[in-house]
């Protein structure tokens, strides 16, 4: 009787272990999705300013050519190639920035400070996302959770190589 | 900034009456916030209830525990737990704001029974690293909940990501810049003096090592006085020094902020000798935003809020000598000195609230994507919405 009680006890403590990783998981992952949904638009927004500055006259028309096809590609990137397109996009706003700020007017001015304060909200977004990234990571090599498959069929969580000084 | 009101609830690990940083900070943030338009609840632990401002939630009566080089008034415990949970219940949150959730504290156990979108700030940079090693596994499930995390210094943000494994966006603490700028100068501060404001009586705050400097000062500046602000009991510090120099120092207790402003303006030198278990040194920030010449030792949180040296003049920390060095070639040099002041001045601009909370509110921003409001996590947990379910049923 003592036996079959602490058979139980044991049973019930690792069911209550396990359904304890599962939320923690399930937590984590839509931490992944969050975090990536907010860096996701806030990246759109950086593509549709740069398409404005694109069109816009202190855009001479090779950098904007530039501007205009690194902006699609931004867009219409497929997941695998989304850090590597938005890397492009960063170099070529990096280029006319250097090049091209000092002779903006009055509207592509404010466009190029909404541009600054966007990217100083995408690097803290890159790096929320990749926190929450790793710690999924991690948690997923735990052998209890490989073991009883408790991420079920989420994929894993992959991390986005942005570049730390990603404009 | 977002132009949907919130409902922010904001929680304080330590004693509300007792003073400190993270306090100021709270408070400041809360007001702030209050300001633009926000909901805010602040959850603190207090002694004395009745001198809470309205946004305060009393969480309990602190408990007095040594925690990193000083003593920290915090809460916990199955009472506290169920005023934390009463709170978040009550609350009708759209995110929470946890300060020092990685202590043992009231932080801690609403991060533990929050659910939904949450931020966490960091304040300490711990010296014993062993004990965050121990206890590493267990905060881990509760603080990868956080959303967002934010450390107020480069030091905080390293032990973060030394101990815990996670990484933080580093926002400074906020100050309000324009109080200290406008300070006029009194006649009794001025002159050959050196400033130091703190609890001078916590090892730490380092007086001891400025004490240590005075004599060498005193041979080169007759004239030198030392005016020490800050709550305490001098007499045991009076009668460590040297009785020919007892009068060069002048204890003023506790000064109001306003005072504070004055006597910033007014001292030739405010003098930082902290030896260590600081975070940020928001005093450091204040002083510079008064115009003061800032002589700070160089533990990391003040080398990097100095810009290494940029923004005020460093000596090597717990070194008395090279302090007197450095003391005394600034009180001979004042053109130097303003120099110093006035480029610590124009620094100082960047922890002014104006800045801090409008990077904090957009972390917040950031947390809110797609998110639900605050719930407790038990209600989300499978067993307790069937547990629930047959209580009913009877």
């Amino acid at each position: 009787m003592k036996i079959a009680l602490a058979i139980a006890f044991v049973v019930l403590a690792m069911l209550w272990y396990l359904s304890f990783l599962a939320t923690r998981l399930d937590r984590l992952h839509h931490r992944v999705e969050t975090s990536w949904a907010n860096l996701d638009g806030l990246l759109q927004r950086r593509a549709a300013i740069a398409l404005e500055i694109a069109r816009s006259e202190s855009c001479d028309p090779a950098s904007s050519l530039l501007l205009t096809s690194a902006a699609y590609q931004a867009r219409e990137a497929s997941v695998q190639e989304r850090s590597s397109a938005e890397m492009a996009l960063s170099g070529a706003l990096g280029l006319l920035i250097v090049d091209g700020h000092m002779h903006a007017g009055g509207a592509e001015q404010s466009l190029f400070e909404e541009l600054r304060l966007l990217s100083a909200k995408i690097q803290v977004a890159i790096s929320i996302h990749t926190d929450a990234v790793s710690s999924t990571q991690m948690v997923r090599k735990k052998s209890a959770i490989r073991f009883f498959r408790l991420a079920g069929t989420a994929p894993l969580p992959v991390t986005y190589e942005f570049e730390s000084d990603a404009l | 900034m977002l132009t949907k009101k919130l409902s922010i609830g904001l929680v304080c690990p330590y004693g509300w009456d007792t003073p400190g940083g993270v306090q100021n900070h709270v408070r400041d943030l809360a007001e702030f916030l209050i300001s633009a338009g926000h909901k805010v609840s602040v959850l603190a632990p207090a002694i004395d209830e009745s001198q809470l401002p309205a946004y305060v939630v009393n969480a309990g009566k602190p408990i007095s525990i040594p925690y990193n080089g000083a003593v920290a008034r915090i809460l916990f415990g199955p009472k506290a737990f169920a005023h934390v949970r009463q709170w978040i219940a009550a609350g009708d949150f759209d995110i929470l704001h946890l300060h020092e959730p990685a202590i043992p504290s009231i932080s801690l156990l609403a991060c533990w029974a929050a659910e939904g979108p949450m931020v966490g700030t960091f304040h300490a940079a711990a010296k014993h690293q062993k004990v965050i090693y121990a206890i590493g596994p267990i905060l881990e499930p509760a603080i990868e909940k956080l959303s967002a995390r934010i450390a107020v210094s480069e030091a905080a943000r390293l032990t973060l990501t030394n101990h815990l494994e996670t990484d933080a966006v580093v926002i400074p603490n906020g100050i309000y810049a324009k109080r200290y700028a406008n300070g006029a100068p009194q006649e009794r501060w001025s002159g050959n003096t050196i400033g130091f404001i703190g609890r001078f009586e916590e090892p730490r705050k380092g007086l001891q090592v400025l004490l240590d400097a005075l004599p060498i000062i005193a041979r080169f500046a007759p004239d030198v006085r030392v005016l020490v602000a800050g709550p305490g009991d001098p007499k045991e510090v009076e009668e460590s020094i040297d009785p020919q120099l007892r009068h060069r120092f002048e204890f003023l207790g506790r000064i109001s902020e306003e005072d504070k402003a004055d006597f910033i303006a007014s001292v030739a030198l405010y003098v930082a000798p902290n030896t260590g278990g600081e975070s940020f040194g928001i005093i450091l920030a204040e002083a510079l935003a008064g115009g003061a010449c800032v002589v700070a030792s160089d533990i990391p949180a003040f080398d990097s809020l100095l810009g290494g040296g940029e923004f005020g003049a460093l000596f090597e920390s717990e070194n008395s000598a090279e302090l007197a060095k450095v003391v005394i070639d600034l009180l001979r040099d004042s053109d130097k000195r303003s120099a110093l002041a006035r480029k610590g001045k124009g620094h100082a601009q960047i922890f002014d609230w104006d800045v801090v909370a409008e990077q904090i509110f957009s972390i917040y921003e950031m947390a809110l994507v797609g998110a639900q409001e605050i719930t407790l996590s038990s209600e989300n947990r499978g067993w307790n919405r069937f547990l629930s379910k047959d209580g009913d049923k009877k």
